[in-house]
């Protein structure tokens, strides 16, 4: 066993698992990282397997661990020794990636949260969408399976898009008939998508307003990991003139999964100096 | 020439046809959970009527046999699963030759042989399993459609495969089975029935060779009577079944509805709003109706008619799915469980957990969290389900309330828990003398209403 203090983040969203190991210290460093979809499963199942899956991996064992820490949905994991909020590990997240970023947008599956940050990662203020999953991660998951296009071949898609279509239905689940009946219009996909992007974009563009949002921004969570939604959430600050530098990291999914481990690591070192 | 009539209601979630003869009687139905453009699920929903039409005539045409002699129902019964399954069969061929496809395009190298492997080993497991529940077990009654059947036995196979290639598998069904569903295949029904009289051969001689006591097929009564004269029942029908197959359903008009209808192939004037046409279905059926809730997909809506079945006044929700049939279809989904076993389910509780979320994706969020914390499943179903009726019921006050009789109709009222809910709700707020009336054809009410509309307008 080496002096390194190792952490891992488990973030359980509604619809992937995302896991970060961390070797903790002032400068933290990632040293690995993966992610599942649940597609149904045990949300707990699928965690173990991928911690197991991570520490083979890397030669680990279970007991080099300092500290496993979850946030999202992974409140129910057993093997977990902390849980943190997901508001605080993206924040903590999206900093990690973007140094100096004064907001964090966290763009997940069932909410989408504008948070404002100091430059330590502690929420200062925030504002996130009401109880309704209109332009929410899953709604365009739904829309994409029924296109037949993998999660990955989206945002590419709808850059390929001249004249988008703007769904009129506001409800998620009921916007898939709406796309049902573009495609029966013969509307073609990347119009289809383009257009479900920016009713999503224009959401986040709210929040960015009534949080009053200070440059520059960073997006976390899956759909900043989509070309097209960052395309098209920066196509509608610049319409309405928000004057704002809004961009995203490759890993930006990640963000929640190590935020949760650099607070794990954060946490552990405070217990062992009591 | 007989005339027959068709209607056709373009839901959101399932497309449905009728057809009635000139007395007003269904004598044909079909329904598709064919998510393509309106116009192919028009086609599907109307060649279902069509097929269904057919047996329909034909056990008209049997009747005093199938009243008489059990092996007679039995046996039109087993015809009508083996079509089924012969139906099934072909849009299986296709998925197969899909699925090379999707892998083809998706995958290279060493993994895409591993895939290909994968997937052929699997439909060799699956395709026999299905075919032997068809024929020798009672899968063509259990309303399940093309995806379910196949998801079902699928998702069970790529469990035993490892982490690498289970979401790989999971993509190329994803991949494939949209456009299978989605592509219209018309059937000789001919060639079908004739197919299926062949197979029906083959079973009962198979079965005459087969000793009960070893054998894991339920043998009962109506099976034991035809193992020894199924050639017989055969020869006495083989002239009825040529002449269904041959005799042309000639449709003298058709009225379309539904939430698609505007983009219906048909001139304006047969197209009718839903409305009008589930209150005209569910008057047809109960003439004394004065108050009709009908839960949809995507849309609840409470009417109010006068004698006639014309509708005085109605309010609706269409803007969210919370409370809509997509709400139990999205929650069926989270629990993996298919549609028609959530109101069974729902019925085995013994309280009823209350759901905070209104919007169907946030309530399956928190379906995950209250399962984490212990409570049983069919509890938390329970209270999902009376949910969806207590919304229901602020709909119908703002209606007007509920007046004697009241119908129940829609894709909704067949899930018995729904029902419960509804029932009684509707006799503690309106009065315990109250008339209920639910009818096995729920879900076709407003397609038999624009069939009826096509009777009506109908100019020789």
């Amino acid at each position: 066993m080496d002096n390194k203090l190792y952490t891992i983040g488990v973030d359980v969203g509604s619809s992937n698992i995302k896991m970060v190991l961390l070797n903790y210290s002032e400068n933290p460093v990632i040293i690995d990282k993966d992610s599942e979809k649940i597609r149904k499963r045990n949300p707990e199942m699928v965690a173990n397997l991928l911690i197991d899956h991570l520490l083979e991996k890397n030669n680990l064992n279970i007991k080099d661990i300092a500290y496993i820490a979850s946030t999202g949905e992974g409140e129910m994991l057993t093997r977990k020794r902390g849980h943190f909020y997901s508001m605080t590990t993206h924040a903590r997240g999206g900093i990690y990636f973007s140094p100096g970023a004064k907001t964090v947008v966290d763009l997940g599956a069932l909410y989408v949260r504008a948070i404002k940050v100091d430059d330590f990662g502690k929420v200062i203020d925030y504002k996130m969408t009401g109880q309704c999953a209109s332009g929410s991660g899953q709604f365009i998951e739904n829309i994409s399976r029924y296109l037949g296009l993998a999660i990955e071949e989206v945002g590419e898609t709808s850059l390929k898009s001249t004249k988008p279509e703007l769904p009129s239905g506001i409800c998620a689940v009921l916007a898939e008939t709406d796309v049902i009946n573009m495609v029966s219009r013969g509307i073609s996909t990347p119009d289809i998508i383009k257009g479900i992007h920016l009713s999503i974009a224009n959401k986040v563009v709210k929040l960015l307003t009534s949080v009053r949002a200070e440059s520059p921004v960073t997006l976390t969570g899956g759909m900043a990991m989509n070309i097209g939604m960052v395309q098209a959430i920066n196509e509608l600050a610049e319409l309405g003139k928000l004057n704002l530098t809004i961009t995203s990291n490759p890993d930006a999914v990640y963000a929640g999964a190590l935020g949760a481990a650099i607070w794990g690591g954060f946490r552990h070192l405070k217990l062992s100096s009591k | 020439m007989k005339k027959y009539f068709l209607g056709i209601d373009l839901g959101s979630t399932t497309s449905k046809a009728v057809i009635i003869n000139e007395q007003d009687e269904i004598i044909g139905r079909g329904i598709t959970n064919t998510r393509a453009n309106y116009m192919v699920a028009t086609e599907i929903a109307r060649l279902e009527a069509i097929y269904n039409a057919r047996f329909s005539i034909l056990k008209m045409k049997l009747d005093d046999e199938i009243k008489s002699k059990p092996e007679y129902k039995k046996y039109i019964e087993d015809i009508e699963s083996v079509f089924q399954y012969l139906q099934f069969k072909r849009r299986l061929d296709k998925l197969i030759v899909q699925f090379d496809e999707s892998i083809n395009s998706t995958f290279e190298g060493e993994k895409k042989t591993t895939i290909v492997n994968f997937v052929k080993t699997i439909f060799n497991i699956i395709a026999p399993e299905i075919r032997h529940e068809f024929i020798f077990a009672n899968l063509g009654n259990k309303n399940q459609f093309f995806r379910d059947i196949v998801s079902e036995r699928y998702n069970k196979e790529i469990a035993k495969l490892g982490k690498e290639y289970f979401e790989p598998m999971m993509l190329i069904y994803d991949k494939s089975i949209t456009p299978v569903e989605n592509e219209l295949t018309e059937f000789d029904f001919k060639e079908l029935i004739f197919e299926a009289l062949e197979v029906l051969n083959e079973k009962y001689s198979y079965l005459e060779n087969t000793n009960p006591e070893v054998s894991d097929i339920q043998f009962d009564i109506e099976m034991n009577i035809l193992k020894g004269n199924h050639k017989q029942v055969h020869e006495s029908i083989k002239e009825h079944i040529t002449f269904i197959a041959n005799m042309d359903i000639h449709i003298a008009n058709m009225v379309g509805t539904g939430y698609g209808r505007a983009l219906l192939p048909f001139p304006e004037k047969s197209i009718k709003s839903e409305i009008l046409c589930h209150a005209f279905g569910a008057h047809a059926v109960f003439p004394n109706t004065k108050t009709v809730l009908d839960i949809g997909g995507q849309d609840t809506k409470a009417i109010q008619v006068d004698s006639h079945g014309l509708v005085t006044s109605f309010h609706m929700n269409d803007r969210c799915a919370a409370g809509c049939g997509r709400y139990l279809g999205y929650i069926a989904d989270e629990f993996n469980i298919s549609l028609n076993e959530l109101g069974p389910l729902a019925s085995d509780a013994k309280k009823e957990v209350t759901i905070c979320s209104t919007c169907t994706v946030f309530a399956a969020a928190e379906i995950r969290e209250l399962l984490n914390v212990g409570e049983e499943r069919a509890d938390i179903l329970a209270g999902l389900h009376k949910s969806i009726v207590m919304r229901a019921m602020s709909l119908l006050a703002r209606s007007g309330g509920v007046r004697n009789e009241f119908t129940f109709t829609g894709g909704v009222a067949r899930n018995q828990a729904v029902l419960k809910y509804v029932t009684e709700l509707v006799r503690k707020n309106y009065g315990d003398d109250l008339k209920i009336n639910i009818h096995t054809d729920s879900i076709f009410m407003g397609a038999l209403g624009g069939a009826m509309f096509a009777r009506r307008s109908y100019k020789d």
